[in-house]
């Protein structure tokens, strides 16, 4: 049967017989570097595509229709333009930080990639705090917008940059609480042992009420982690031309709107992983045929499925939901979300220590 | 493998420190400041095998209060040339101190008695771990984990006061006063 | 669990009262303000009566959290101290929006006071020090609408944020080369070597920073002049008085065995202290800039008692705390209402004060006499039982200087005497009018003033409690 595993065990032995460990290690590094930077590349194709067929189909209209059958060759007509044009550095711009900033957004974004499990026994680092890890690089990413919008010396820029900050340090905190109760449930923070503990089904159905409050509370704060529409007036295009990214373009700014699309994936994966059992196919308790027949489906499918299933759920949002505006935004964080993810927490601990869950 | 790697961390965050202090622009100050905190978590992480703690470290200092440092200093929108400048006696004299303070502590260093230090690391070894961590925190740091809670909370409320403006005194304003 | 809520009594009750007055604040937002300060006044004195009744000694959380006779003591002296503060500063706070967060911020001070009082461990011991200083920078700027505040705020914080660095540096080389943060154990494992002195060096640089001794002073005049009255009495009593205990107790029990090298910088301190002190003080024209300094030299002279490490020391360090509370409040109440309802702070306004406030005026002057020492008020024998502490080590250089420097601080309370009795005003202040509140307060202050000098009962009583050294 087809399965990521066995791949990467053959490759992985087949070096250590033919080259010394370290050189092997290293041949690994650099394979993970490659595919890590190929999906990179392949996710902005397939997302941007994706959304703007999503918003085509919200609209009642066709979308991008032209390049290729059914258009899907746009994205890649996209970035070929996107290439070619020339990376302007305004005037009076910190052009070190003006640089560099991209590049570190993008880092962050590939850092988060390292604990994810795309499938069975296909991942990258199964560090011992997997979910604490993320939680800390994605605290990151938002230095990587602040220096881009201070650096650009443009006031749309900069007052993007600060609305971004605030958001995501404000969301950040529900977000967190909402996967801690998962953690809670769990009793671990490894991701393999988070997926492993769904084996009989997954937390979103076993958690009940807790785990679903938990589950919209994570999208709604992701969604403005990312700097998504209904929140992303760290760009709303009618009140500060682009937000943090006004001044770059060419390549630079391509990182950038990659960036968005790829942390898009990356929460969303997360969110897969932590209430849907991420690569876990969907089981029923002790129904053991029923089990059997799910494990048929390839894990790797069961993960994509499920991430974007959310990626869509996002997507949604953005086209249904008019913006927010700052006050209403940090309202909606400060007084309603957070102190229903405590409470939810608080729900969350006793249903756990009371074993009321499956 | 592993002192080497310590020296080469150790290396690598004091230039950043020294960075964080020569350089000229308030924001790049900070940055460099960040850098500073992810060698330090790279360093508990590698040397400690304190996964738990370097996380927390980058999550409390690099990603919270450098993140309201760079606010904060973007929005007065310091530059190089609001820097005021110093006389050369002042940097003098604070080299002078600075270096003294050097001194002192390396000769202490030199002398203290490793060996207590040692037994010291042993004991607190396994800190790194979340588990032992959590059940030391709930346990036999439980008071002080408990007062460091109230302390955010007041210094939350403080905050929140400095941030309100007083409607009774600006009457007082207008009124002439008795 | 029972002996656990009676151990923790005086934490417990200050944590209900501050939980009372959250409640309060979201329960009845519109609450009037003189509804507000009658209850909590209330609390506050049922608060100071509980610290005499079913008290016990133990200790609590490992070795977190420890309670004794002396403690208790201590405790109950900061109660006073935050009672008689909060009934002087109730016609202040009439004008003000926030009271409850004044409260607030004031009882978790307190609160942060005790429990490093009660701390057996350098973590816990930090943690109250924090506690205890970092609510007062927000306190400090409580005047919201005044530059001057918001300085002695800034100045504040960064002081004491730089003491702070300096205390958890020394503490983390102290822990270092002992692996212990325990008082006794670390008592027994200091050994005098180059790094537990460097980290001892950097705790009393620490200490001196909030206790403001000279060289470590710079802070206290600007903060004590731009903070709001009650909080500038609340700094040089409460506070200081607070750390000055643990001070004692730390330097009495964790570096025992540095008794030898602690003892010549204490005398250096002191002697620094008391005569910048006294200098500085001759000089200033703003009375709350006069107390700042007069409260330097004060500390100096505690500082000689503290040098005598032996059990008089901790006896008389107690004891001249407690008469401080008293003279020091009779001054600053006579400020408070001075300056509530007539905004003026200068020496120069007291012109004449004797005409017009005879009383108050008589209460200052109490006051001051006892600040100076002057026989028969307590703070005579306040220093007197300080020198003889500090005498018992046979240096007597120190004692010369320090009865100089008396002779110094003389001169300069009975300046301000001699102000509001002999000097004539064109424009005196009118007639003040004396509520309840600080009624009661200042007649509290002068009782203690009188009453504690002609009885040794509190001396002995206090005596028997200290541990010898």
């Amino acid at each position: 049967m087809f399965s990521l595993e066995n791949i990467t065990n053959t490759t992985h032995t087949w070096l250590n017989q033919t080259f010394s460990p370290t050189l092997a290690l290293l041949t690994e590094f650099l394979i993970v570097g490659v595919l890590v930077i190929g999906l990179f590349a392949v996710l902005g194709l397939v997302l941007v595509f994706m959304e703007r067929k999503v918003s085509a189909v919200m609209q009642i209209r066709l979308g991008p229709n032209r390049v290729g059958p059914m258009g899907i060759f746009q994205t890649l007509a996209d970035t070929l333009k996107l290439v070619m044009k020339e990376g302007l550095t305004p005037n009076g711009a910190d052009k070190f930080l003006f640089n560099l900033a991209p590049f570190v957004v993008m880092i962050t974004a590939m850092l988060i990639l390292a604990p994810i499990a795309f499938a069975k026994g296909f991942q990258m680092w199964d560090i011992n705090i997997g979910v604490l890890y993320v939680s800390a690089i994605s605290s990151i990413s938002v230095i990587g917008i602040l220096m881009a919008g201070w650096a650009s010396n443009n006031k749309y820029s900069l007052l993007g940059a600060m609305r971004s900050g605030a958001q995501i340090v404000s969301y950040e905190l529900s977000a967190g609480l909402a996967v801690l109760s998962i953690v809670i449930l769990s009793g671990s923070l490894s991701i393999s042992d988070i997926i492993a503990s769904q084996q009989n089904g997954w937390w979103i159905f076993k958690g009940h009420i807790p785990a679903i409050i938990a589950f919209v509370i994570f999208i709604i704060a992701v969604t403005a982690e990312t700097n998504r529409a209904p929140f992303d007036l760290a760009e709303a295009e009618s009140e500060l031309t682009a937000g943090f990214h006004t001044e770059y373009s060419g390549m630079k700014f391509a990182l950038f709107f990659l960036a968005e699309y790829v942390n898009i994936f990356i929460v969303c994966a997360i969110g897969a992983t932590l209430f849907f059992g991420g690569w876990m196919p969907f089981h029923i308790g002790s129904w053991t045929a029923f089990n059997n027949i799910m494990d048929y489906i390839p894990s790797s499918i069961w993960f994509f499925g499920k991430t974007f299933f959310l990626i869509f759920l996002i997507m949604w949002f953005r086209w249904t939901f008019p913006r927010l505006r700052i006050d209403q935004l940090l309202n909606l964080e400060w007084k309603y979300l957070l102190p229903i993810s405590m409470f939810n927490l608080l729900l969350m601990t006793f249903v756990a220590i009371m074993g009321w869950y499956f | 493998m592993l002192t080497s790697a310590f020296y080469f961390i150790a290396f690598v965050t004091i230039f950043f420190a020294i960075m964080v202090v020569v350089s000229k622009n308030p924001i790049h100050s900070v940055l460099y400041l960040v850098l500073t905190f992810f060698c330090i978590s790279a360093n508990y992480i590698f040397m400690l095998d304190a996964t738990f703690v370097g996380m927390v470290n980058v999550i409390v200092y690099a990603g919270a209060i450098m993140v309201l440092f760079l606010y904060v200093l973007m929005m007065m929108n310091l530059n190089a040339i609001a820097e005021q400048k110093r006389s050369v006696l002042f940097k003098i004299s604070a080299a002078v101190t600075g270096g003294m303070l050097l001194l002192v502590l390396v000769a202490a260093l030199k002398d203290a008695n490793l060996q207590i230090q040692g037994s010291a690391l042993e004991a607190e070894q396994r800190i790194g771990s979340i588990k032992v961590l959590g059940y030391v925190l709930y346990s036999k740091y439980q008071l002080p984990f408990e007062v460091a809670s109230i302390l955010f909370l007041v210094a939350m409320i403080g905050a929140v006061v400095l941030g309100k403006k007083d409607n009774s005194t600006k009457t007082i304003g207008i009124e002439p006063v008795k | 669990m029972n002996e656990a809520l009676l151990l923790m009594k005086p934490e417990l009750i200050v944590t209900v009262i501050i939980f009372i007055l959250l409640i309060l604040h979201v329960a009845r937002e519109n609450s009037s303000p003189a509804y507000l300060l009658n209850l909590i006044n209330g609390l506050l004195f049922i608060n100071f009566l509980c610290g005499f009744f079913f008290n016990r000694e133990g200790t609590l959380f490992g070795d977190m959290y420890v309670t004794n006779g002396l403690i208790v003591l201590e405790k109950n002296i900061l109660n006073l101290g935050m009672l008689l503060i909060s009934l002087q500063a109730t016609d202040w706070l009439k004008k003000k929006d926030f009271i409850v967060e004044f409260y607030v911020l004031l009882l978790t001070t307190l609160l942060g006071m005790f429990f490093m009082l009660s701390s057996n461990n350098l973590l816990m011991f930090y943690l109250g020090l924090e506690l205890s200083s970092i609510p007062l920078a927000a306190l400090a700027n409580f005047e919201l609408e005044k530059r001057k505040s918001s300085e002695a705020a800034m100045k504040f914080i960064m002081s004491s944020a730089f003491s702070s660095g300096l205390l958890l540096f020394g503490i983390s080389m102290l822990y270092g080369t002992t692996g212990t943060l325990n008082f006794a154990q670390l008592a027994m494992l200091i050994d005098g070597n180059p790094l537990q002195l460097f980290s001892f060096i950097l705790l009393l640089a620490g200490f001196g920073f909030k206790i403001s001794a000279v060289p470590f002073h710079l802070w206290t005049a600007d903060v004590y002049e731009g903070s709001p009255v009650a909080v500038t009495s609340y700094l040089s009593v409460i506070s200081k008085g607070a750390i000055l205990f643990v001070m004692a107790s730390v330097l009495f029990t964790v570096f025992k065995p540095l008794v030898e090298t602690w003892y010549n910088m204490l005398y250096l301190l002191a002697v620094l202290t008391m005569i910048i002190g006294n200098l500085f003080a001759i000089r200033q024209q703003n009375l709350k800039r006069f107390l700042a300094f007069s409260s330097i030299a004060q500390v100096g002279f505690i500082l000689i008692g503290m040098s005598g490490s032996s059990q008089e020391a901790t006896a008389s360090v107690i004891y001249f705390v407690l008469i401080y509370v008293f003279s020091n409040l009779g001054a600053f109440g006579v400020i408070a209402l001075v300056s509530a309802q007539t905004g003026k702070e200068e020496i120069d306004d007291y012109k004449g004060f004797y005409l017009s406030n005879p009383m108050l005026a008589l209460v200052m002057t109490l006051s001051l006499f006892s600040l100076a020492g002057i026989p028969p008020t307590a703070g005579f024998f306040g220093k007197f039982f300080l020198l003889m502490a500090g005498a018992g080590k046979g240096n007597f250089v120190l004692i010369t200087i320090a009865a100089l420097n008396m002779v110094i601080s003389l001169y300069y309370y009975l300046r301000i005497v001699k102000v509001m009795f002999m000097e004539k005003n064109e424009t005196p202040m009118e007639k003040l009018q004396i509520s309840l509140f600080p009624r009661i307060s200042l007649l509290t202050c002068m009782a203690g003033i009188i009453l504690i000098g002609f009885t040794t009962l509190l001396y002995d009583y206090i005596f028997s409690l200290s541990t010898s050294f």
